[in-house]
């Protein structure tokens, strides 16, 4: 899926005139920052947003503060790294 | 065409696999390039991956990419996150990748580069990566279940909380033996502590701009983080040559022990946001830039290895750690070939977070093959320093002596010539009083890896900053493993306790959270304490019992992978995690036995503690260390008894599971299986890939 996403985003470079090396060395680039986000957890309130659970439930929406703790909290409760 | 040209391919990788290993296994009095070991391993793995992984995936496991995984059935956004395969991988080896795998080919090197080099590349192949694959697939079927809830509902109720008891033992031993890699790498070093102690301000710096300034804005924290710690291992230099700063954070083993059991006690009881989660975010980027710059730089350098392919220490007269080659040799590897925590991981975060069935392959199979690599490069950093000075910095003072002189001497005797000279002016060199007798394999790491980077980067001027930056390393993420360990070992006792008090077992109550985090302190800390007054230095005594509880937990895994199996109908693959079970058995069996009732007291702790209180009766003690003498053979004897409770428990846990196999090979029982029911993926019509993407 993110190869036909950056097809999709090198065909559009060449839309815009763009040449398409520069289209993709950028689409390149825009997938590695989009994965060391994602890796490091950058990007963890933003998927929250985006979750079917979060769109789906009629409680409150956790703000970015209350989100971050509460998913700490989750994630040290139980092993998560390694010997 | 197409066909031919792949199978010429793949034989053309193999044949060079085969050469390497040829090349490493009979190659004798002459040195080897480390580009060998490279060439060895990556062929290897590509071809188990290739192969192998397919044939499991496929023949046993029979992933289905239609079947909707946890994150898209429960997809909340909290636990249940589709996530992008490669991302997944990512977070799935930070998560595996830990000291072990580092320390482990290290001490295992002093049987020569042979031994440890195949098992590390064998193990992985066909136990490690086919333990964490399958615990994985099992998990990602029953809804991100956890290990131990698998065995409760798979084997049976009371295998469950074996398992239970058996995880936590682990991680008491685990935390010490880890932490005990630290001290021993930190003691009498001002450079080195101030650097790791500036670590704390940093990641409460980090802890408060991540919650109140920018909350959850981890990537740009964690730079400006990471260029402080940078600055601070260059600082330390300063530390060290300043009389007055350098008194100060010149430490001895035991103020570090109580420094680091402070510490963790904070990190377990504070909360989570300032002190724990930022150190380590901390630690991952600087392990992901220190992993990736060791694998550049031995490909850069191509260092010749020095070490011989078999030493004498394979009779089990080793100074590093004593024992023979079978069964210590795989004891003391450990996690790069196959680690049971790895089960813990797998059946944790990772499941609830994949998005296809078919990705199970290369995040389970693939991370630890990638782990058994960094074991590799650790074994090439080891044994590419010259033979005589790994032996001095590993032996305790005991067994070489104190001196640089003695040291020399007793080394040279074994064969592997070395001068006081050399020792004092590599002390000097990397910007230490002393590297003599620092046993736990985190300085000798630290030597290897700072020589690697340093004929990379700025030669013979910068070894000291580069031999810093990889103690900060291994220490930072060492001390996060502590931190992290040590809440969650919190989080058991006090599910533990709430089962006889309720109020004990609430989570935000705070009684409960300093009296469960001292428990777990108190224990972890009081077997620290035992390694730091060991005088054969402490990890000759805790890194097999380490080992050992390690390989057991692995052992459990593939107990509960070969009962879901079979209760799946796979008897005739069965012996896809059979094997590997029964020789982990084996294996840890052997050295339990060999640990406990051996009768050499430098590997019998009943031997040695039977010696101990000999030499008392026959007066040969000197009256002032007569207390300590007796708490040694109080240690060594509570040691035997841990050591022995542990290899009960898996052996009853193993009785329970043979007892399901045999109902269900005659057909006396029909086998009852814990699956999720099949739900068809929904995400081949609907889903956009916006949000998590895929290949």
């Amino acid at each position: 899926m993110a190869r036909i996403a950056a097809h999709a985003e090198i065909k559009a470079g060449a839309a815009a005139g763009r040449p398409a090396s520069r289209s993709r060395l950028s689409c390149i680039v825009r997938i590695a920052w989009r994965a060391l986000r994602d890796w490091c957890g950058d990007a963890a309130y933003e998927h929250y947003l985006r979750s079917k659970g979060t769109r789906s439930a009629s409680a409150h929406t956790l703000t970015p503060a209350e989100f971050y703790v509460e998913q700490l909290n989750r994630r040290y409760s139980r092993p998560n790294r390694c010997c | 065409m197409r066909r031919f040209f792949s199978i010429t391919a793949w034989a053309g990788v193999a044949l060079l696999g085969a050469s390497a290993l040829g090349a490493i296994a009979l190659r004798r009095g002459e040195t080897l390039n480390a580009i060998w070991f490279v060439i060895a391993a990556l062929c290897s793995y590509l071809v188990a991956y290739r192969l192998y992984s397919a044939f499991i995936a496929a023949r046993l496991l029979s992933l289905d990419d239609t079947r909707a995984t946890p994150s898209e059935r429960h997809d909340d956004g909290r636990d249940f996150v589709p996530t992008n395969k490669w991302v997944l991988f990512g977070h799935h080896f930070a998560a595996i990748a830990g000291p072990g795998p580092l320390v482990g080919p290290t001490l295992a090197a002093q049987f020569g580069y042979l031994p440890g080099t195949l098992w590390l590349i064998a193990g992985a192949a066909f136990a490690g990566c086919v333990q964490d694959f399958v615990i994985l697939f099992c998990s990602i079927r029953r809804d991100g279940k956890s290990l131990g809830q698998m065995a409760r509902e798979e084997v049976s109720e009371r295998g469950g909380f074996i398992a239970q008891l058996a995880v936590l033992a682990i991680m008491v031993i685990l935390l010490a033996v880890v932490a005990l890699v630290i001290v021993n790498a930190l003691k009498s070093s001002p450079w080195a502590t101030f650097t790791l102690a500036m670590t704390i301000p940093i990641a409460i710096l980090l802890g408060l701009y991540l919650r109140f300034v920018r909350p959850g804005r981890v990537l740009e924290a964690s730079i400006m983080g990471v260029a402080l710690v940078l600055f601070s291992v260059v600082a330390g230099q300063w530390v060290a040559n300043s009389h007055s700063w350098s008194h100060i954070f010149t430490l001895s083993g035991i103020a570090i022990t109580f420094a680091i059991i402070i510490s963790a006690f904070s990190a377990s009881a504070l909360p989570v946001w300032l002190l724990l989660a930022p150190r380590d975010y901390l630690s991952a980027f600087i392990k992901a830039g220190a992993i990736f710059s060791l694998a550049a730089g031995i490909l850069f350098v191509r260092p010749q290895v020095l070490m011989p392919p078999l030493t004498r220490f394979i009779d089990g007269t080793g100074p590093v750690f004593s024992g023979k080659i079978f069964p210590f040799c795989f004891i003391t590897i450990a996690c790069g070939a196959i680690s049971g925590f790895h089960s813990l991981i797998s059946s944790g975060t990772t499941p609830k977070m994949i998005l296809r069935e078919g990705h199970a392959r290369l995040i389970g199979y693939g991370a630890m093959l990638l782990e058994s690599f960094v074991g590799v490069m650790a074994m090439v950093a080891a044994c590419a320093m010259t033979p005589g000075v790994y032996f001095a910095i590993n032996s305790p003072a005991s067994i070489v002596g104190a001196t640089a002189d003695a040291a020399a001497t007793t080394i040279s005797s074994w064969g592997f010539p070395l001068s006081a000279q050399t020792m004092n002016d590599l002390a000097r060199s990397v910007g230490e009083q002393t590297l003599l007798n620092r046993a736990g394999g985190a300085p000798s790491l630290a030597v290897g890896m700072a020589q690697i980077f340093s004929n990379t980067i700025g030669g013979a001027h910068l070894l000291s900053i580069w031999y810093h930056f990889a103690i900060m390393f291994e220490a930072l993420f060492i001390l996060t493993v502590l931190d992290a360990g040590t809440r969650v070992g919190r989080f058991m006792v006090q599910e533990l306790g709430g089962r006889l008090w309720k109020p004990f077992g609430r989570r935000g109550w705070m009684p409960g959270i300093l009296l469960s985090s001292a428990v777990i302190v108190g224990l972890w800390g009081y077997f620290l304490y035992q390694g730091v007054i060991d005088p054969l230095g402490g990890i000759n005594l805790l890194w097999p019992i380490f080992g050992i509880s390690n390989q057991l937990l692995a052992a459990v895994a593939l107990v509960v992978a070969t009962t879901i199996l079979l209760k799946m109908g796979r008897k005739r693959l069965i012996w896809i995690t059979l094997v590997p079970m029964a020789s982990l058995v084996t294996i840890t069996m052997t050295a339990s036995y060999a640990k406990i009732f051996d009768p050499s007291p430098r590997i019998g702790l009943l031997a040695n503690a039977n010696a101990l209180a000999a030499q008392i009766t026959a007066g040969t003690i000197p009256g002032a260390k007569l207390g300590e003498t007796h708490r040694l053979i109080f240690n060594q004897r509570l040691d035997a008894v841990v050591t022995a409770v542990l290899a009960l428990m898996i052996l009853v846990l193993i009785v329970e599971a043979i007892a399901q196999w045999y109902s269900i090979l005659r057909r006396s029982r029909e086998p009852i299986l814990h699956e999720s029911p099949y739900i068809a993926t929904r995400w081949a019509e609907d889903f956009s890939g916006a949000a998590h993407g895929d290949d």
